[in-house]
């Protein structure tokens, strides 16, 4: 296992020498993070498909109050959002941000009270939304009496992880930088979004901090820590440089310059001034500028290593999802018109925008990662079998694709027929066959990442059996060779 | 680390954040100290709505076992319960509650959205939704009868078969009367809208409305620079119909 | 054995620079503009109560960036910008090498 000194002497001209005897990295936390996103991952995905049956008519438990359709969509968001994306990332970043600074984390106490501790938050986020506690609050449904528990965590964690970061001196490699300032804006955010609109400010104003608050825990939270962690795993999975490391740094404070401000796009049209909303709209543009300085910089890195979008399926999934997040960025641009806007709010369109980005970017990262990262963190050699991850890439990539085409086309025509004043019962005769698409592809979804849990439980177990019959299993030495 | 600019630096960037932090609490607690934000007996105080006397006169006893008599107290309560699990069960999520002055939306559902109406607490947080799968509800108050919600809510597909909204039997107790939870989401259901200067003009109720002239639909206008109070109409309904 | 540091040819510097202006200037002006915008939405009666709080967060936030850029400044982080890109492979070398994951195959 790498030990801190090894590292130490040429860390960036830090000179700090951290305890010799531990690990740099708490391998084991890094798995039980792991571990925990893809439980609530399936479980958040099956909620999803649940409250898709009600859309056929055919919900199952239709007569029973804990099962409440509106409920379990509740455990749809808050499970994806905080059980899979957020627990994703904290394992990733754990693994990460040492091996970066060459710093262990503050404590790696704390590392593992965080981790019981956001379970046990995501749990009671669960409880509380079936038990009919929500709070009104898109993605921040948690029930009130959660919140500020979940807030002290976040403190936590960003302290937790800006300790070692601060401590590197030498010229800041361009991960480090997102990270700093998402662990600066997510409790911020959370804060603004959570308590605001609850105990302070009523009415439109408080529309505004909602909109606000939707956009930046996507814009401030997941897409700093993802492209944080992009511009870490690609270059060490390709063993290439990113292509300019000048053009990431633009990338970064054009972000962190132009980004906290947007958002009140969310509810255009709505009685908010109508200053805000057109201002929103230009500034809204200026990030997609911002963005493609980020894309260019990581094709530019593959060019000439093409091949491994057909050889690594971890960069395959990376790639896929920057082409998803330039798809994703692009629809931005559109939405944020009025024009726009008059046809798709509230449409399904924007719901296969929000499975675009949450699954379709976010998701297929952390997915990417996971395949590079597991087998190494359960000491196996390789996957139990690479064919299922392929399985689980295809059906996950063509699934989500399908339904982002569905739920895009079925926006429009929901927004045309409400607009041509057709009577609402329509409106839904015209949506049944996309929705009933859109629960094809939720299915293939679910098989897929079905394929990728048998995976690892399978691989951990060979690894198990393996261990039991050599006696000192080593990373490389020791387990069986996993048929691959 | 107080020697060096970079320290200096460093500190001064974090004290912003925190000041932030704190800007982001006591700012708007300041703003809007005095801005009135309607409590919810403030709003109940505004009148009773016609449908939650409708619904005591007929279901007497489910109603005198749940909220006792008709007053200003239980229509508060009920509204109250009502916006929770308006919340809770995510209606929310499928139905939106802003009618924006573009696509028809004003002549679809009457009287486009505007700010002092979400002034007050139940719209805390705002339930502005995101997404439309059935119709806004709020101008929803009066649309329907309360007979129509009560068969809508048990089973939305015996009145429109083609409805994806769910059913909610947990509103009605086991003889099929609406119970506590059924009473009030119909009153918060029928009661959005009610402030509404034209409310609702959909609605004819017959001579029990001696203060309302009703006004045609097409010469429909919203609303905003009234001065009139918002919520004359259901007022003057309510002593109406309590001294009848 | 180290990542080779290729210097960077001149004609991707420029391309750098060139993106990076053609990149920054609108979306700065985009940016200035609408901050404008709410400024002038500050004086008007209705608009106040809701651009305040976004506003002044907003200068704080960006103030306590600027703050951290002068800090990485100062801590002369943008002296080489290119190294780190070459620093980072090569640590990441040696702890896998440590772990006995093997670099020079693909
Ligand atoms: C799955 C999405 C969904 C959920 C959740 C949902 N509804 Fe509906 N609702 C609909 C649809 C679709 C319609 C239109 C068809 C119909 O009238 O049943 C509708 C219609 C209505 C109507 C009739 C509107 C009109 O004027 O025609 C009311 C009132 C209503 N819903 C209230 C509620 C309340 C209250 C809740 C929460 C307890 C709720 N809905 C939850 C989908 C939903």
């Amino acid at each position: 296992m790498a030990k801190a000194t090894a590292i130490a002497a040429g860390n960036a001209g830090t000179g700090r020498i951290v305890d010799t005897d531990r690990p740099l990295v708490d391998e084991k936390l890094v798995l039980c993070f792991f571990i925990a996103s893809l439980s609530y991952v399936l479980i958040a995905m099956l909620a999803g498909l649940l409250f898709s049956l009600q859309f056929l008519q055919i919900y199952p438990f239709a007569n029973s109050e804990f099962f409440s359709p509106g409920r379990w969509r509740f455990v749809h968001t808050q499970g994806v959002a905080y059980g899979f994306i957020a627990n994703a990332f904290l394992g990733a970043l754990h693994w990460a941000v040492p091996r970066l600074t060459g710093n262990r984390v503050l404590s790696d106490k704390l590392s593992w009270f965080i981790l019981f501790a956001w379970q046990a938050i995501v749990l009671a986020t669960v409880v509380g939304v079936l038990s009919g506690e929500a709070q009104a609050l898109e993605w921040g449904e948690t029930p009130v009496w959660i919140d500020p528990v979940a807030q002290l965590g976040l403190i936590l964690v960003a302290i937790n992880f800006l300790t070692p970061i601060l401590k590197v001196k030498g010229p800041m490699y361009v991960t480090l930088w997102y990270l700093i300032a998402a662990f600066i804006w997510t409790p911020l955010v959370y804060a603004m979004g959570n308590f605001l609109p609850e105990y302070v400010i009523g009415g439109s104003a408080a529309g505004a901090i909602g909109g606000l608050f939707i956009h930046d825990l996507v814009g401030l939270f997941v897409t700093p820590i993802g492209w944080g962690l992009m511009y870490y795993f690609v270059p060490i999975i390709l063993k290439k440089p990113i292509w300019s490391h000048g053009l990431s740094l633009v990338g970064f404070w054009g972000l962190a310059f132009f980004y906290p401000l947007n958002g009140i796009h969310h509810f255009l049209y709505s009685p908010i001034p109508m200053f805000l909303q057109y201002g929103a709209v230009i500034s809204t543009i200026a990030v997609e500028l911002v963005v493609t300085t980020v894309i260019v910089n990581f094709f530019g890195t593959l060019v000439g290593r093409g091949d491994a979008l057909r050889t690594n399926l971890s960069i395959r999934w990376f790639y896929i999802g920057m082409v998803f997040y330039f798809t994703t960025c692009l629809q931005c641009a559109f939405q944020v018109t009025l024009t726009f806007q008059k046809v798709i709010h509230f449409t399904d369109w924007v719901v296969g925008h929000a499975h675009l980005v949450m699954f379709g970017v976010f998701g297929f990262w952390i997915l990417g990662m996971m395949t590079h990262l597991l087998p190494r963190l359960m000491k196996a050699r390789d996957w139990y079998c690479n064919r299922w991850n392929h399985w689980h890439f295809w059906l996950s990539g063509i699934g989500l694709f399908v339904m982002f085409i569905d739920l895009m086309i079925a926006g429009l025509i929901q927004g045309f027929a409400w607009r041509d004043l057709a009577p609402w019962e329509d409106s839904l005769t015209f949506s049944t066959p996309f929705w009933k698409l859109r629960t094809l592809t939720g299915i293939a979804i679910v098989v897929g990442q079905c394929f990728f849990l048998m995976n690892v439980y399978m691989t951990w177990k060979h690894m198990r059996g393996a261990a039991s019959t050599t006696p000192m299993p080593t990373p490389t030495g020791g387990g069986e060779p996993a048929i691959a | 680390m107080f020697e060096t600019r970079a320290g200096i630096f460093l500190i001064a960037g974090f004290g912003f954040f925190i000041l932030a932090f704190i800007v982001m609490a006591w700012v708007p607690i300041a703003i809007y100290q005095g801005e009135p934000e309607l409590s919810v007996k403030e709003l109940a105080e505004q009148g009773l709505t016609h449908e939650f006397i409708d619904l005591a006169e007929r279901y007497p006893k489910q109603f005198k076992e749940h909220y006792g008599d008709v007053s200003e107290e239980s229509f508060a309560a009920a509204l109250k319960l009502g916006h929770k699990i308006y919340v809770g069960e995510a209606c929310w999520h499928c139905h939106s509650q802003q009618i924006r002055p573009v696509s028809n939306e004003g002549r679809r559902w009457g009287g486009e959205s505007y700010a002092e109406e979400y002034q007050n607490e139940f719209q805390r947080p705002v339930l502005f939704g995101t997404r439309r799968v059935g119709p806004d509800l709020i101008r929803e108050g009066g649309r329907k009868s309360n007979d129509w919600h009560i068969a809508h809510f048990y089973k939305p597909t015996s009145v429109v078969p083609v409805s994806v909204m769910p059913r909610y039997p947990w509103f009605f107790d086991s003889d099929g009367y609406p119970n506590k939870k059924g009473f009030a989401i119909i009153t918060y259901v029928q009661w959005l809208g009610s402030w509404h200067k034209n409310y609702p003009y959909w609605y004819n109720r017959g001579p029990a409305l001696p203060t309302k002239t009703p006004e045609p639909p097409p010469g429909f206008e919203p609303t905003v620079d009234d001065e009139k109070p918002k919520t004359g109409v259901a007022m003057s309904d309510a002593e109406t119909n309590a001294g009848a | 054995m180290a990542i080779i540091r290729r210097v960077e040819s001149r004609a991707k510097r420029i391309t750098l620079w060139v993106m990076g202006l053609l990149i920054i200037v609108p979306g700065a002006y985009g940016f200035a503009e609408k901050m404008r915008q709410f400024i002038l939405t500050l004086n008007t009666e209705e608009g106040a109560g809701f651009t305040i709080i976004p506003i002044a967060n907003y200068f704080l936030i960006a103030g306590g960036m600027a703050c951290l850029f002068g800090w990485a400044m100062c801590n002369g982080m943008f002296g080489n910008v290119e190294e780190p890109k070459y620093t980072m492979l090569d640590h990441e070398r040696e702890l896998d090498e440590q772990d006995g994951v093997d670099w020079s195959k693909q």
